[in-house]
């Protein structure tokens, strides 16, 4: 067991994001891409590349680098002297954020860079992109069923509507909200209004899913820069945003082994992240949820604390993930509608809360945001990671 | 990689060390399941130790074949051309009679009648020579034709 986390609350700072083009972007690779949100990442840090000497790194399915980190260093023209690929699907992106936190704060590296890239949507094929999505489970017990990896997180919101009588309509209303919040985004892949209805009129997917209750297929990428507080406030960085807490868990491989289907390692992943940061789910003024299905949304509500253990489907249903609900989230459109490149998605998520947390997001600003969280997860919720950032009023 | 033919040809599994007897069972139309002879843990899948106490004294023994559908997602839209062809088709995921939960498809039976905690039986579909899928009937045939 670890202990409370006092070694990295507060030890280390984002002092620059950044984000490519993003949506439906032709002729530009995930390097390029991924090149393009660092050179905008560390713009906005105000640092040059030769100071950067780690890069962690996420995969692509359209460049399949397997050290794409290494891959992307060279691309980029640079050396660093601490690198690595993360590789645990949908919770990449946080985990990328706690192994470059922890890096700098165990001495590895000073500055690092993570970044994430990917043309799911123009670099591969629709069906090619999905297959990769699929060849993602397991070739023995799971792919021989023709089992899409959208068709695990559908059996747990299948029984999660079973067990506690969530309807579609309630799975839709998240994807209405996210895509009323995208409609403010720039650059947003969908910024179209939908109604609940159009929602439950979209054809099936899997069941209970629709095409509406799926998240989009993009291309796109996006980069931080991270340093210890001490180097941001020596550098004279304006908003560094701080990484108050870090929880991960990872409770199954297989969807048949998942303890259960309807209560996820998220409740495990943001206990410990709660704990570290010394705040809670009713502290939080902004987060940012995985939203690869609808579904996904409304277990992930209860497993983070905002609700209890069944009611996640009125909590979305009655407006508390938008302004003046419990917990505005995805303000910037999630993967539902903003982009969801694959590794890179939840990538987005951070930048958005980063961005809320720094009061730079124009007429999306939740007014007065100090603490937000990011939880990302993946593989039919095999993985969880959440973290818990804060401003420097929140140390 | 992504060739045409490769694209259009249904994933087959292809056993390892540790699932040799579990595949050669389905080929002779038993589902195999891991008794731990130490601690008694019945698990599915196949592997080289308990999973619950680490243990290697394991043995295998044809499960029942019976179980129920703890849950289920009807695929209209295929993960790979392969599966384009069967949808809408019932991804499974059944409970054992013994404990163990495995996923699998429905056969003979329609995928849009599929319900929580229907008894399914077992049946072993030969795809290839040498490898037999583990697939799952309604149990009760009237009721769902």
């Amino acid at each position: 067991m670890r202990e409370d986390g006092q070694i990295l609350r507060g030890k280390v700072a984002v002092i620059g994001a950044g984000i490519s083009e993003v949506g439906k972007v032709p002729g530009k690779s995930p390097l390029a891409l991924a090149a393009q949100a660092a050179s905008r990442a560390l713009d906005d840090a105000g640092i040059a590349k030769t100071a950067v000497d780690g890069v962690l790194a996420s995969t692509s399915f359209a460049s399949p680098f397997h050290r794409f980190s290494v891959a992307f260093s060279e691309y980029f023209g640079i050396q660093p002297t601490f690198s690595n690929t993360l590789q645990v699907s949908g919770a990449t992106a946080a985990t990328l954020f706690h192994v470059g936190a922890a890096a700098i704060q165990a001495g590895l590296a000073q500055t690092v860079l993570l970044v994430g890239a990917d043309s799911l949507l123009t670099g591969l094929t629709p069906d090619l992109a999905l297959r990769s999505m699929s060849e993602s489970r397991d070739q023995q017990y799971e792919m021989p069923f023709g089992i899409p990896v959208a068709n695990t997180f559908a059996m747990t919101a299948n029984r999660h509507m079973h067990e506690y009588g969530t309807t579609a309509e309630q799975l839709a209303q998240v994807a209405v909200t996210f895509r009323e919040h995208a409609r403010r985004t720039p650059g947003a892949q969908m910024r179209d209004p939908i109604t609940v209805e159009d929602v439950l009129a979209s054809p099936w997917v899997t069941t209970p899913y629709r095409k509406l209750d799926c998240s989009l297929i993009s291309d796109g990428g996006a980069a931080f820069v991270l340093t210890s507080a001490e180097r941001a406030r020596a550098l004279g960085i304006e908003q560094p945003i701080y990484l108050l807490g870090a929880g991960e868990c990872y409770t199954h491989e297989h969807i048949f082994l998942m303890p259960s289907l309807t209560t996820t390692g998220a409740t495990r992943s943001s206990a410990l992240a709660y704990a570290m940061a010394g705040y809670g789910p009713r502290d939080m003024d902004v987060a940012g949820i995985y939203d690869c299905f609808t579904g996904t949304v409304v277990m992930m509500v209860e497993d983070l604390g905002f609700c209890a253990k069944g009611e996640g489907g009125p909590f979305v249903a009655e407006g508390n993930l938008t302004y003046g609900g419990a917990i505005p989230s995805n303000t910037h459109g999630g993967l539902l509608s903003f982009a969801h490149p694959g590794m890179p998605g939840a990538l987005f998520h951070f930048h958005e809360v980063v961005s809320q947390l720094r009061g730079r997001c124009g007429e999306r600003q939740v007014p007065g945001a100090k603490l937000g969280l990011v939880h990302t997860l993946g593989a039919g919720f095999a993985t969880n990671a959440t973290t818990v950032l804060g401003t420097e009023e929140t140390l | 990689m992504n060739s045409l033919e490769q694209v259009m040809r249904k994933p087959l599994p292809v056993p390892d060390a540790d699932t040799q007897a579990y595949w050669e069972g389905l080929r002779q139309g038993k589902l195999l399941l891991q008794h731990c002879l130490a601690c008694g843990h019945v698990q599915f899948y196949q592997q080289a130790i308990c999973r619950h106490c680490g243990s290697e004294r394991l043995e295998h023994r044809a499960a029942s074949g019976r179980g129920r559908v703890h849950s289920f997602s009807v695929v209209h839209r295929a993960p790979s051309p392969a599966f384009k062809g069967d949808t809408p088709y019932a991804v499974l995921l059944v409970e054992l009679e013994e404990g163990p939960r495995m996923i699998s498809s429905l056969i003979d039976g329609d995928p849009m009648k599929v319900t929580f905690d229907m008894p399914v039986v077992l049946v072993c579909e030969p795809v290839s020579e040498a490898i037999s899928l583990p697939r799952f009937r309604p149990a009760e045939r009237e009721q769902v034709k």
